[in-house]
């Protein structure tokens, strides 16, 4: 059983370098992605729903890549794997997989918030 | 220096734009495949890219295959990002004509360090090109007065007597020499001699137009092709040419010289069937009979001149402005 740590979630040293400490990137950054992935997964449980491997795949690894970029291992971890059962065609498992990633998303996002930082205007 | 960046994914397209910006580039960023090709393909188009893997309509190897076949001079020097960590993804992105890869998510030290690796194997690119070019100008060019050399005029004449037969449009050659040039170089020395040589050609390149042909054949003997030049203008035309050439002396290091020129001129009425070589013949029989009218002047050649030699010159009505 793994243990859920803050850094496991949002790991903010890894993320600030890459950002160069670049706060207002950061904080655009996060803005950015809260904009932007409820439709992400919206199109993935709707691909899960009507079986079409190849979206789930698509939409699975637009989300990892992201996920990677805000250095978010656990959500990037868990789409990770729908990407996987996507390429491989295992619909066996995907909704299971699906609710683990909506709920790492939603714990990063509670640790994004706690940052305290502003969305952008 | 610009760069493009094409990715479809909003959040690395952001960071890279920004991070790229900063480390002081001018970014591009589009948001598919074929936008990024588009972009690359455009002959003043940014020549260092960064290439998501994935995206939709055309995936990164697809953007590197379509540039590479590109006929727009310049490398553009392209980079696949990718979560994909195999070997043969690696390999495949490589074959597809990629120059480097790096691995999502990236490191902002390491993406920029492998942007100035791109720079400088586009700064070498250039000045291979630069060296290319000015070893093809050398190749062509007269040393001394950077027309063209004997080579590159004789093929050209060859090319445009050709032409002007096959398309019937009227062409003129020109051979002019420096009058009393042995005697600028034997009182002056040979310094001063090319500096005379110089400002003749210059001369006569800027007396003609941008379509016409105009190399240094001998020691002080230039060969000019005038295209679309009939009877009637040649005339005229040689005249400015001479005129351009005497009307103002030269200057040098060892004083001013009033320096003319005697020309021959063959047209293309006159021409026939004849060769490249009995034609230079011919314009070089016309030279000749302007030196022997006191140079300083223009002759026309006519067939079998050459035979005839200084004892006939052909009298042309250009002999009038001479």
């Amino acid at each position: 059983m793994s243990t859920t740590t803050s850094s496991s979630i949002l790991n903010i040293t890894d993320l600030m370098q890459r950002v160069d400490d670049d706060r207002e990137l950061l904080a655009e950054l996060f803005f950015i992605f809260k904009t932007v992935f409820p439709a992400h997964l919206e199109r993935l449980s709707d691909a899960i729903a009507r079986n079409e491997s190849r979206q789930v795949e698509t939409e699975s690894h637009a989300l990892k890549g992201m996920l990677l970029n805000l250095s978010a291992p656990r959500a990037a971890a868990a789409a990770g794997a729908l990407e996987r059962m996507g390429r491989d065609r295992q619909s066996d498992g995907m909704e299971q997989a699906f609710a683990e990633l909506r709920a790492e998303i939603e714990a990063l996002v509670s640790q994004i918030n706690e940052y305290a930082i502003n969305p952008l205007p | 220096m610009r760069i493009l960046i094409a990715d479809d994914e909003v959040v690395s397209r952001r960071l890279l734009e920004k991070t790229l910006q900063n480390a002081g580039y001018q970014v591009l960023a589009v948001q598919n495949g074929s936008a990024a090709v588009e972009e690359l393909c455009k002959p003043d188009g940014p020549r260092l890219a960064l290439l998501d893997w994935e995206m939709p309509e055309l995936d990164g190897p697809a953007v590197c295959r379509e540039v590479r076949k590109k006929s727009e001079p310049g490398y553009v020097y392209m980079i696949l990002l990718t979560s994909k960590g195999l070997k043969t993804d690696v390999v495949a992105g490589l074959e597809s004509g990629a120059d480097d890869y790096l691995t999502k998510p990236f490191d902002a030290e390491e993406l920029k360090a492998r942007m100035r690796t791109g720079q400088r194997i586009l700064h070498l690119e250039g000045r291979l090109v630069e060296a290319r070019e000015h070893m093809r100008f050398q190749a062509t060019h007269d040393a001394l007065t950077s027309l063209l050399n004997r080579g590159v005029i004789m093929e050209l004449l060859g090319r445009e007597i050709s032409r002007s037969r096959r398309e019937r449009v009227p062409t003129a050659i020109m051979l002019c020499d420096v009058d009393h040039f042995k005697e600028i170089n034997d009182s002056h020395g040979h310094l001063v001699g090319d500096e005379v040589l110089r400002e003749v050609a210059r001369r006569l390149l800027a007396s003609v137009r941008s379509y016409d042909y105009i190399g240094r054949y001998g020691g002080e003997e230039f060969l000019v092709i005038l295209n679309n030049c009939d009877a009637l203008s040649a005339p005229g035309r040689a005249e400015e040419m001479r005129k351009a050439v005497s009307d103002v002396p030269v200057q040098t290091a060892a004083g001013l010289f009033t320096v003319t020129t005697s020309t021959g001129v063959h047209q293309t009425e006159n021409w026939g069937f004849r060769s490249v070589e009995t034609l230079l013949h011919e314009v070089d029989g016309a030279l000749y009979a302007a030196k022997a009218a006191g140079r300083n002047c223009i002759r026309f050649a006519e067939p079998n001149m050459a035979a005839a030699g200084e004892n006939s010159p052909v009298k042309h009505p250009a002999e009038t402005l001479s």
